[in-house]
């Protein structure tokens, strides 16, 4: 579940979210190491030839290309949202892709947390508003994800006050 | 963080110059794919017509110095054979239907369409080289287009270039002055390049962007088909590129790569074409493979039998792939060593689409088996592919192979594995997916008369080569001895007959298009059709799958 709390000091709690991403570390390393693995067979052949420095360049320029859009398209959903609740302050800090941070806080007292079912730009929309500002939070998650994330943040609210 | 966006989500519906030419949407550039390769396709099936038009009878009739011609001559009408239209007609329909049709329909039109929605992801990785790699292609064909315009190595005899779909030096070097060789390789290049970069967004698309649980052991099988396809890609097309920049160099900068006279060697570009070559028949075939168990577990109303051995067998497949292909080379002079090892390695390839064949066929076996038309491509698929690859065990092995090698034997077994199969993989992904690409259906009757004329025509057309072949008819030549004229007079009857049927379907496309039943169901076959895509409304929104899918959607009880 791509969201988490997250050890935090006793008075606090901390929630991390980031988007859904189905390619693990692991996985990268096993597909680009067996790619590079198979595309250096057909150099076997041709070892001790000019035709090796015809075929490396553009043998190496795939190996290269592949891995950076693995990790380009890895990076483009590199978001992390820190939700900090305390009882006197929430903070909430969006880190982008390209090192974007931006920050949100609100007293918990006035906070409200609300799930619009439709309206929003995908079903079951979640937003907290506070200090004049209504920002969306876990936009990235499942509608199951968000729904549930709703009713744990509004009972760990309610605590908190 | 983002503001909230209530009530502020409208999407901008783009024009139709920006929607079909500046397209970044990945089921529009599918759409794309599909008309572009179909078009192709039909460029380069006229030109199989005059071929067989020319073979129908002994003796040269069409192709002739004096000036094609469209009826034959009339007795007395000189007709000098003019060999150079017939090579350039060979070498055109190779290369339109390696490069420009088949793979741009399966894997550019379907991959795109089909596999970000059965994986649950709004889009392709990086929309904009999606487009990219659709106009490299067009950029492509037109150049491919072009170099028939050209000068070759015809000289007086007509433009063009002649020298097969393979270029084989010297003959693509030396012996092929003029641009139209230029050309070609060119039109091969940027081929290759919207090939690799398409294959990038596909393994980045299928790696980083399926659905919450959607592991590796549960995608759907057309999905994984377009996965292994873009792997064998970008393993093999670079390895062409190679060998094809090296052709360029030695014809035009002076290198002696692929030349004995600067200690280069011509058989060594063999070796390094065919390792590109032979899993470019896998590149081709593979999406069908998807397609037809797609197609197979729908109207049998059962889930695919053995989804795992299906999945390892299409990757078992695609790896074999890179180790045989020295078995296009028999006759080239290799080692007993070397021929040993490549015949064992070719018929192991037998192991793993055994195991595919037989799978199908036990996903049908207690099925409940309903005729559709796409059903019936399918089942034509599995007969064609099926006697293909017996052929093809019996071409492997290299004894053998000294008798057939370059004969029509082979091109039947080509025809019958590759474009048989592979194309009858495409009209089955039309027949099942139309209703959902358009929002229309086609008519059934029509559909079933197409796989009928289109069955019969193929089977006449190829079949009767095998007895060509072994009979000894070489491929490649314009003319041949009264002995060949039998079974060679079938086959243009087939020929033709698959034309026909070829043509009936581009009105079927269109009356669908314009004025088929309009679908109403999400789903329009039954439950066993339970990819993502049957989730969704016939046609799908321009947007789709903005938020994640819901696993119940897509991860039911009876799939796989």
């Amino acid at each position: 579940m791509p969201y988490e709390w997250i050890p935090a000091p006793a008075d606090r709690q901390r929630l991390h979210l980031w988007p859904h991403r189905s390619l693990t570390q692991r996985g990268f390393v096993w597909f680009v190491g067996g790619t590079a693995a198979l595309i250096t067979v057909p150099l076997v052949g041709v070892l001790g030839s000019p035709v090796v420095w015809a075929l490396l360049p553009f043998l190496l320029g795939t190996i290269w290309a592949i891995w950076f859009a693995l990790r380009k398209n890895g990076r483009d959903r590199d978001i992390v949202e820190d939700l900090t609740l305390s009882p006197d302050h929430v903070t909430l800090t969006r880190h982008g892709p390209k090192g974007e941070r931006q920050d949100w806080e609100a007293n918990p007292y006035w906070l409200r947390v609300t799930l619009h079912p439709t309206g929003g730009p995908v079903p079951n929309y979640l937003t907290l508003k506070g200090e004049g500002r209504e920002v969306e939070l876990g936009a990235f998650l499942s509608e199951e994800e968000r729904i549930a994330l709703s009713r744990d943040l509004s009972e760990r609210l309610a605590a908190l006050r | 963080m983002a503001d909230a966006a209530i009530h502020g989500h409208e999407h901008h519906k783009p024009g139709f110059f920006t929607r079909w030419f500046m397209s970044t949407n990945h089921k529009d550039i599918g759409i794309l794919y599909l008309f572009a390769g179909g078009l192709v396709g039909l460029i380069s099936v006229i030109f199989t017509v005059y071929m067989r038009m020319e073979l129908m009878e002994p003796g040269v009739q069409y192709m002739c110095q004096e000036g094609m011609r469209l009826t034959a001559a009339a007795a007395g009408d000189v007709c000098t054979p003019n060999g150079h239209i017939w090579n350039v007609t060979v070498t055109a329909h190779g290369i339109l239907m390696m490069f420009f049709v088949v793979i741009p329909a399966l894997f550019g039109g379907f991959g795109n369409y089909f596999m970000p929605l059965q994986i649950g992801a709004p889009d392709m990785a990086f929309p904009r080289m999606n487009n990219l790699s659709f106009w490299l292609f067009i950029a492509g064909t037109s150049l491919a287009v072009a170099s028939l315009f050209a000068p070759g190595g015809g000289g007086d005899l007509g433009t063009g270039s002649g020298v097969g779909w393979v270029l084989y030096p010297p003959l693509s070097t030396t012996a092929e002055g003029g641009y139209a060789m230029d050309l070609a390789i060119f039109a091969v290049h940027l081929s290759g390049a919207s090939s690799i970069l398409g294959a990038i967004n596909m393994i980045t698309t299928f790696l980083n962007m399926r659905a919450p649980g959607m592991t590796m052991h549960k995608v759907p099988l057309f999905a994984w088909s377009i996965f292994v396809t873009a792997w064998l890609v970008l393993l093999a097309l670079p390895v062409l590129a190679g060998a094809i920049t090296m052709l360029l160099t030695d014809r035009n900068f002076g290198t002696t790569f692929f030349s004995p006279s600067g200690g280069g060697d011509p058989v060594l570009y063999q070796h390094i074409l065919w390792f590109f070559g032979h899993p470019e028949v896998y590149i081709i075939i593979l999406p069908a493979f998807g397609i037809i168990s797609q197609v197979i577990a729908t109207f049998s109303k059962k889930p695919i039998f053995g989804y795992l051995p299906m999945v390892y067998a299409m990757v078992a497949i695609g790896v074999l792939g890179f180790v045989v292909w020295a078995h296009h080379m028999y006759t080239a002079g290799l080692s007993l060593t070397q021929q040993s090892y490549f015949m064992l390695a070719t018929m192991v390839i037998a192991v793993p689409t055994g195991i595919k064949v037989f799978s199908w066929i036990a996903t049908m076996w207690g099925g409940s088996v309903e005729f559709k038309t796409p059903m019936l491509w399918a089942f034509g698929f599995l007969f064609l592919f099926t006697v293909g690859g017996v052929t093809g065990i019996v071409l492997s092995q290299a004894p053998v192979d000294r008798a057939y090698h370059d004969t029509y034997y082979v091109v039947a077994h080509f025809h019958y594995v590759m474009s048989l199969g592979a194309v009858f993989g495409i009209f089955a992904g039309v027949y099942f997916w139309i209703g959902k690409m358009s929002g229309r259906q086609y008519p059934e009757w029509a559909g079933k008369l197409h796989f009928w004329m289109m069955f019969i025509g193929s089977n006449l057309t190829f079949f009767p080569q095998h007895f060509l072949g072994r009979q000894g008819m070489p491929r490649r030549y314009i003319d041949y001895p009264e002995a060949f004229a039998y079974w060679n007079w079938f086959s243009s009857i087939g020929a033709f007959i698959s034309f026909a049927s070829f043509v009936f379907f581009i009105g079927i496309v269109v009356y669908t298009l314009r004025w088929g039943q309009r679908v109403t169901e999400n789903n329009y076959w039954n439950e066993y059709a339970d990819t993502l895509e049957w989730t969704l409304p016939s046609p799908p929104p321009e947007h789709t799958f903005e938020q994640l899918p819901k696993r119940e959607d897509w991860d039911k009880s009876h799939a796989h």
